[in-house]
C-alpha cells in the first residue's frame, strides 16, 4: 500500500461547535509543502538522481529458498566490456553481518542462501543493462536444500541459522490458569502476508568521498540507524559515511533496507565511481521486508453475561529467515493479544520463528495486526454463543484509562474504547441500494464484473483495535531538533524524516504556533544532522514534534528575553502574532524584525519520553509509552456464489488525543482504512515452497480507486494524552489494525461463514442462498 | 537516460500497410510485431525479450478501424479494447465491448489491442473467450499480399501457427443480431485478471447457444453438449425464457464441462492386476478447484439468464 492513497474525500464529521479554520499554526490544515511537486511529478526522489560518470549496480539474487552455495565464479562477468567491478561477501571490508537487534543477516549470502532472493554478489558497470547481463553471467553452483516453510516445523527442522529457528518466545502468564468460564469459544486462524508495496521501488545513489569514505542518497526512514551499519560494514568511522535522505516514495514499513545500501557502498568505493542502483518490482518485492504471516489459536472463557474470564492463545510469527524487528514484532503481538478488553486472566506464548519464506519485519501496526484479526473474530463467536449482538458484547468489556493490560502495565493514557464503540455503533447505516440504473449500485466484482443483485448479501461488522506508539521495551526513544530563526524566517532541522506521515508540515505548524513566525521552513535531511530515529510507531509526531517544539520555545525566549527586560514584565506576559511582539494588555508592542534587531537566534533541544522496560520471562512490563485505540464499523456487500466482496462503508471512530492538522489526520486515517483493505481481501503475497509466485502489481493485487470503501470519520476523540507533546497520538497505525478485523466480522454477518483466514478468500464468502 | 532498456531494439521500422509490415517481417526474420506493446515492452523491460528489431504496426490505418462484408464485421487487429468498449461498437458485437471494458484500466485499454489479444494468447486474455463463441475467423495475411482465414480456435489451441512474416490482419466476426453476454470474475472490484470468465451468445438464425469459459486453462473452453442440450430446450420462435432450473443446469453442465472430476483411479492393488470389482478410489477435487467449479457454473447461468431475458 502506498503512503497517502488520501482516496475518498469525506470531510470529516468532528462533533463540536464549527470553527473558524486557522491559517497557519496547530490545527491549521495546512498542505504540505512539497505537495505541489509531487503531484507535478518534478519532485526529485531517488530515482531521479544522477551524477557525472556514474556506474550502475545490479545485484545477483538467489533463485531458491534455501540452497547450499558450492561455488560462485564471477570471471565470465568480469570478462564483459563495461563491467567495473563485482562485489561478493570477501569484499566486505568491515561485519560481514547485519541486523536489528542481532546482527545475523549476512550482506552477501556465502555457503548458504536461506530465502529466495537473497544477495550473492553485486556488479557494477557503465550501462544498467550491462550490469545485469553481468550480474546473471556470474555463475553460482547450488545444491538445493529442502526448505522449511511451514513456521510449525521449524521448532523440529535442522537449524536454518547458527543462531537457531526460535527467535524469541514470550509465554505471558497473567492471573489464575485455573480459572475457567461457563462460556469457551475457540478458534484457529491464518494471517497472510502482507507487503509494504511502496510506490516508489528502492533506488539509491553512493558518491565517494575524497577523505575515503562514502555518501549514500537513499530514502531511508531511519538515516542514522541506516548510517551505522553501513559504517560497520564497510569499515569505516561512522563520520565517514553520510546518508542524504531523498524523497520517499512511499513508506508503510523499513524502506532501503540495507541490503540495497550496502552494495551501492561498497561498489562506490571498490570502483571510486558514484553508482546508482534502482531496484525492478520483482526485485522490491524479493529485497524488502513483510508483514508476518501468522497463525494464531484462541480460547475465550466468559461468564453467562459475556464478560471476559481467561483469554487463551498461542501464537506463532513466521520471520522469515532473518531476525529483522521480529522481536519486537512478537512482543506487540503478545502484549495485544486479548485486544482493547479487560481480561482478568490471561495465559498467551508466543514464539517467531526462522523459516526459508521471505524475510518478515516492520510494516506498520506490526503484531497488533493480526492478534486483532484473531480477537475479534473470537469476540464474535462470543456473542453469537451468547446471544448478544456483536458491539454489545465488545462493549461489556471494553478496556478503559485506569485497567491493567495482561502485561501488567497499567493504561495511564486516555482509553475511550466504549465511547469509540457508540459512535461507530450510533452512525446511521448506509442506505440499502435498489437496483435500478439510475443508483449506478457498484456490485461485488466491479462495473463489468459479474455481479448479480438477487445474490447479494450485506453484512455489518465491528472491531476494536489498539497499537502502542513509540519504540517498546526500553528502546531509547529519543530526538533532536534545531530551530534557527533570521530575517523574519525560521528553519527546522531535524533529521526526522517526512516519510508521508507529514512530519514536515507538522514541524513549521508547531513553529508558527510557537514563535508567531509565518514563513517556517525544514531542512532536508543527512546524518551530519544529530539522530532523531526511525520514523515508525508514530514516533516523530511525539518525540521529534516534541523536540522542535522545545527548541521553538527556547528561540521565543532569546527573542523575548531583552524585550522583556526593557518592558519590566516576564516573557509569558508576551504574545508574538502577525509579526508583531506585544504584551499581554496590548499597550505595549513592537514588530518581531525590530526585536531581532538583525540577530540570528538558533536552539537546539531534545525529546525523550519516561524509558520503558522489558518484558520478563513471564511477559510482563510496563513496556509501552503509550496506547492508541480505533473502533470501526464495516458494511459489505457480498456476492455469496462467487465470494465476491466489495466493502460499501467504513466507518471510523479514533483516539487521536489532539487534532494538529485536521486534512492530513483525515488523509492518515482514510489511507490506514485502505491498507487494511488490501489486507483483508486482496493483499497476499504468495509463495511456493518458499519462491514467491507473483512478485508484481498483477499478482499482488493493491486496492484500486474502486475497492477503496466510503471512508467516514464519525468521531475523533480529543482527550489529550498528558505526557505526549501537544496531547496528540500518532494516528497512521490503528486504522490498519483495526480494519481488517471489521470487514471480516461483516463477511461473518453476510455469509453466516467462520471467516478465519485474511485475506478472505472468495470459496471462504460464499453461502447457500437461503442460509 | 532511464534504466530501462532503450538498446533493446536495433531497428524500428514503422510500415503503413499490412503488406509493408509483412514485408518488413520477411526482410528481418528476427524483428518482432509490436501493437500496444502492453505484453510485449513489459516482457522487454523485464529483460526477458531482446528483441533485434521491432516492426510497431500502430500506423497501419487499414487494421484500426473496421467494415462490413456479407453479414460478417471485418475487425482490425489493430483496435484498441478502448475503441471496441464503446457503444457504436457494442450495439454490433456486445459481448465483445463488454470484454474489452473489463481488461484491464484505462491506460491498458488505451493501448491494448484486439489482434494483440489474440497473438498473446494469455489464458485471462478477455477478448479470447468471446472470439472464441462467436467462432471468430482471422483473417492472416502473408508475404506477397497473401490472404489466409483460419478460426480463432485453431489458432489459440495451436493447431495452426501464425508462419515466418505473417501477420493478424483482421478478425471475421459475424453479426448475430442477438443477446450476448460477457461475465468476469476477478479477485477485486477494481481492473484485475478474470478468475473466470464466460461468454454467451444467441444464434437465433441457427437456432444455436454458444458458450466459451476463460482463464481456467490455456485457452478458452467450449462445453459443446451443454450448447446444443440448451438450445433444444429453447423456444426460438416464442418468448425465449428457460426456467431458472433450466438455467441452473446449464450451468453446472457447463462448469462440469470444463471442470470435469478426475478420473476415479482404481485402488492399488499389492503387486497384482485390477481385480473386478474392487474399491475404485474417487479423487477429490481440491476446495479451490471446487470454488472454481462453483464459480463458473454460477457465471454461466447468469450470463444464460441475462442472454434469455
Amino acid at each position: 500500500m502506498s503512503n497517502d492513497a488520501a482516496t475518498t474525500a469525506t470531510p470529516p464529521a468532528v462533533d463540536g461547535p464549527p470553527q473558524e479554520p486557522a491559517a497557519h499554526g496547530i490545527g491549521a490544515s495546512l498542505p504540505q509543502a512539497d505537495a505541489r511537486a509531487k503531484t507535478e511529478g518534478t519532485f526529485p526522489y531517488a530515482s531521479d538522481l544522477w551524477a557525472e560518470g556514474l556506474l550502475w549496480a545490479a545485484v545477483l539474487r538467489s533463485p531458491h529458498a534455501h540452497a547450499r552455495i558450492v561455488s560462485v565464479d564471477a570471471s565470465a562477468a568480469l570478462e564483459m566490456p563495461g563491467v567495473r567491478a563485482v562485489v561478493t561477501q570477501q569484499d566486505i571490508p568491515g561485519d560481514g553481518a547485519y541486523g536489528k537487534r542481532i546482527a545475523d543477516r549476512p550482506v552477501f549470502a556465502t555457503d548458504v542462501v536461506r530465502h529466495h532472493g537473497e544477495a550473492i554478489a553485486a556488479v557494477a558497470a557503465d550501462h544498467p543493462d550491462t550490469a545485469r547481463l553481468a550480474a546473471a553471467a556470474i555463475a553460482v553452483e547450488y545444491e538445493p536444500l529442502e526448505p522449511v516453510t511451514d513456521p510449525e516445523q521449524a521448532f523440529a527442522a535442522e537449524p536454518l541459522h547458527p543462531d537457531g529457528n526460535l527467535i524469541r518466545h514470550i509465554p505471558l502468564q497473567y492471573g489464575d490458569p485455573e480459572a475457567v468460564g461457563e462460556v469457551i469459544v475457540e478458534g484457529l486462524y491464518r494471517i497472510g502476508r502482507q507487503d509494504p508495496a511502496p510506490i516508489g521501488a528502492e533506488a539509491g545513489l553512493a558518491v565517494p568521498r575524497p577523505d575515503g569514505g562514502v555518501e549514500l542518497y537513499v530514502a531511508s526512514t531511519d538515516p542514522h540507524g541506516d548510517r551505522d551499519l553501513a559504517a560497520a560494514c564497510l569499515g569505516l568511522e561512522q563520520d565517514r559515511v553520510k546518508i542524504v535522505v531523498t524523497g520517499v516514495p512511499g513508506a508503510t514499513g523499513d524502506r532501503e533496507d540495507p541490503g540495497f545500501q550496502l552494495p551501492l557502498g561498497l561498489l562506490a568505493l571498490k570502483t571510486g565511481c558514484p553508482v546508482k542502483l534502482t531496484a525492478t518490482r520483482e526485485e522490491s518485492f524479493l529485497g524488502h521486508a513483510h508483514r508476518h504471516p501468522t497463525l494464531l489459536r484462541y480460547r475465550h472463557h466468559a461468564d453467562a453475561e459475556g464478560r471476559l474470564v481467561k483469554v487463551e492463545a498461542q501464537l506463532l510469527l513466521d520471520a522469515g529467515a532473518y531476525a529483522d524487528s521480529s522481536s519486537e514484532s512478537l512482543a506487540a503481538a503478545v502484549a495485544f493479544a486479548c485486544g482493547p478488553y479487560v481480561v482478568p486472566h490471561a495465559f498467551v506464548e508466543g514464539w517467531a520463528v526462522r523459516t526459508n519464506n521471505p524475510p518478515s519485519g516492520h510494516v506498520r501496526g506490526e503484531g497488533a495486526m493480526q492478534v486483532c484479526a484473531a480477537y475479534e473474530a473470537q469476540m464474535d463467536k462470543l456473542a453469537a454463543k451468547l446471544g448478544l449482538e456483536p458491539h454489545e458484547v465488545r462493549l461489556r468489556n471494553a478496556l478503559a484509562t485506569g485497567d491493567i493490560l495482561p502485561t501488567g502495565q497499567t493504561v495511564t493514557c486516555p482509553a475511550p474504547v466504549a465511547e469509540l464503540l457508540r459512535a461507530v455503533r450510533d452512525y446511521p447505516l448506509p442506505p440499502l441500494p435498489r437496483d435500478t440504473p439510475e443508483d449506478g449500485w457498484l456490485l461485488p466484482g466491479g462495473i463489468e464484473g459479474a455481479g448479480e443483485p438477487g445474490a447479494v448479501r450485506r453484512g455489518v461488522g465491528y472491531a476494536l483495535g489498539m497499537v502502542h506508539m513509540l519504540g517498546a521495551e526500553g528502546t531509547d526513544e529519543v530526538s533532536t531538533a534545531t530551530v534557527k530563526v533570521q530575517d523574519g524566517v525560521a528553519t527546522v532541522i531535524c533529521a526526522a524524516v517526512e516519510t508521508g506521515q507529514g512530519f514536515a508540515t507538522l514541524a513549521r505548524q508547531i513553529v508558527q504556533e510557537t514563535l508567531g513566525i509565518e514563513d517556517v521552513r525544514v531542512a532536508p535531511v543527512d546524518t551530519d544532522q544529530p539522530p532523531a530515529g526511525p520514523a515508525a510507531h508514530g514516533r516523530h509526531t511525539w518525540v521529534s514534534g516534541g523536540a522542535v517544539e522545545r527548541a521553538a520555545k527556547m528561540v521565543r525566549t532569546q527573542l523575548l528575553q531583552p524585550l522583556a527586560h526593557k518592558f519590566g514584565m516576564s516573557t509569558e506576559l508576551l504574545q508574538i502574532a502577525d509579526g508583531k511582539i506585544t504584551s499581554y494588555d496590548g499597550v505595549l508592542s513592537t514588530t518581531v524584525t525590530e526585536a531581532m534587531d538583525g540577530k540570528e537566534l538558533w536552539a537546539t533541544a531534545q525529546c525523550r519520553p519516561h524509558p520503558t522496560e522489558p518484558l520478563d520471562e513471564s511477559g510482563q512490563g510496563d513496556a509501552f509509552v503509550g496506547l492508541a485505540f480505533c473502533a470501526v464499523r464495516a458494511v459489505v456487500d457480498v456476492d455469496i456464489e462467487i465470494g465476491s466482496v466489495r466493502v460499501v462503508e467504513m466507518a471510523v471512530a479514533q483516539d487521536v488525543g489532539r487534532v494538529l492538522n485536521p486534512a492530513q489526520l483525515t488523509a492518515r486515517i482514510e489511507a490506514g482504512v485502505t491498507q487494511g483493505v488490501g489486507a483483508a481481501l486482496t493483499e497476499n503475497l504468495r509463495t511456493a515452497r518458499g519462491l514467491l509466485r507473483h512478485p508484481d502489481f498483477t499478482g499482488y493485487a493493491l486496492p484500486t480507486s474502486l475497492d477503496a470503501p466510503d471512508i467516514h470519520i464519525v468521531k475523533l476523540v480529543e482527550e489529550r494524552d498528558v505526557v505526549a507533546p501537544f496531547g496528540a497520538k500518532p494516528a497512521s497505525a490503528v486504522p490498519v489494525v483495526t480494519s481488517p478485523a471489521a470487514i471480516a466480522s461483516a463477511v461473518r454477518a453476510a455469509t453466516g461463514r467462520p471467516v478465519n483466514r485474511l485475506p478472505i478468500r472468495p470459496q471462504a464468502a460464499v453461502a447457500t442462498p437461503n442460509a | 537516460m532511464t534504466t530501462h532498456a532503450p538498446q533493446a531494439a536495433h531497428s524500428v521500422t514503422l510500415p503503413v500497410s499490412l503488406d509493408e509490415a509483412v514485408a518488413a517481417l520477411a526482410a528481418m526474420p528476427a524483428a518482432v510485431p509490436v501493437a500496444g506493446g502492453t505484453d510485449l515492452m513489459a516482457a522487454v523491460n523485464k529483460g526477458q525479450l531482446r528483441p533485434a528489431g521491432l516492426v510497431g504496426l500502430g500506423r497501419i490505418g487499414e487494421i484500426r478501424g473496421w467494415h462490413y462484408q456479407d453479414g460478417h464485421a471485418l475487425l482490425g487487429a489493430g483496435l484498441t479494447h478502448a475503441r471496441v468498449g464503446r457503444p457504436d461498437f457494442a450495439a454490433l458485437i456486445p459481448a465483445l465491448a463488454a470484454a474489452a471494458r473489463a481488461a484491464g484500466p484505462p491506460q491498458i485499454r488505451n493501448a491494448g489491442t484486439l489482434g494483440g489479444n489474440i497473438a498473446s494468447a494469455a489464458p485471462t486474455g478477455d477478448t479470447l473467450p468471446v472470439l472464441a463463441a462467436l467462432e471468430a475467423e482471422l483473417v492472416i495475411a502473408g508475404p506477397g499480399g497473401a490472404r489466409r482465414e483460419i478460426p480463432v480456435s485453431h489458432l489459440l489451441a495451436g493447431r495452426e501457427m501464425l508462419g515466418p512474416a505473417e501477420l493478424i490482419g483482421h478478425v471475421r466476426v459475424p453479426l448475430l443480431h442477438a443477446p450476448q453476454v460477457f461475465l468476469k470474475a476477478t479477485g477485486r472490484t477494481g481492473p484485475g485478471r478474470a478468475t473466470a470468465s464466460v461468454a454467451v451468445v444467441l444464434d437465433p438464425a441457427r437456432r444455436g447457444v454458444r458458450c466459451a469459459v476463460g482463464a481456467i486453462a490455456t485457452m478458452p473452453l467450449r462445453p459443446l453438449e451443454a450448447e446444443r442440450w440448451i438450445a433444444s430446450l429453447i423456444d426460438w420462435d416464442g418468448e425465449r425464457a428457460l426456467a431458472p432450473e433450466a438455467l441452473t443446469a446449464f450451468g453446472d453442465y457447463v462448469a462440469a464441462a470444463c471442470i470435469p472430476d478426475p478420473e476415479p483411479v482404481p485402488a492399488a492393488q499389492e503387486g497384482g492386476d485390477t481385480v473386478a470389482g474392487a474399491a475404485v478410489e474417487q479423487p477429490v477435487l481440491s476446495p479451490a478447484v471446487l470454488h472454481l467449479r462453483r464459480t463458473v457454473a454460477a457465471l454461466a447461468r447468469r450470463a444464460l439468464g441475462r442472454a434469455l431475458s
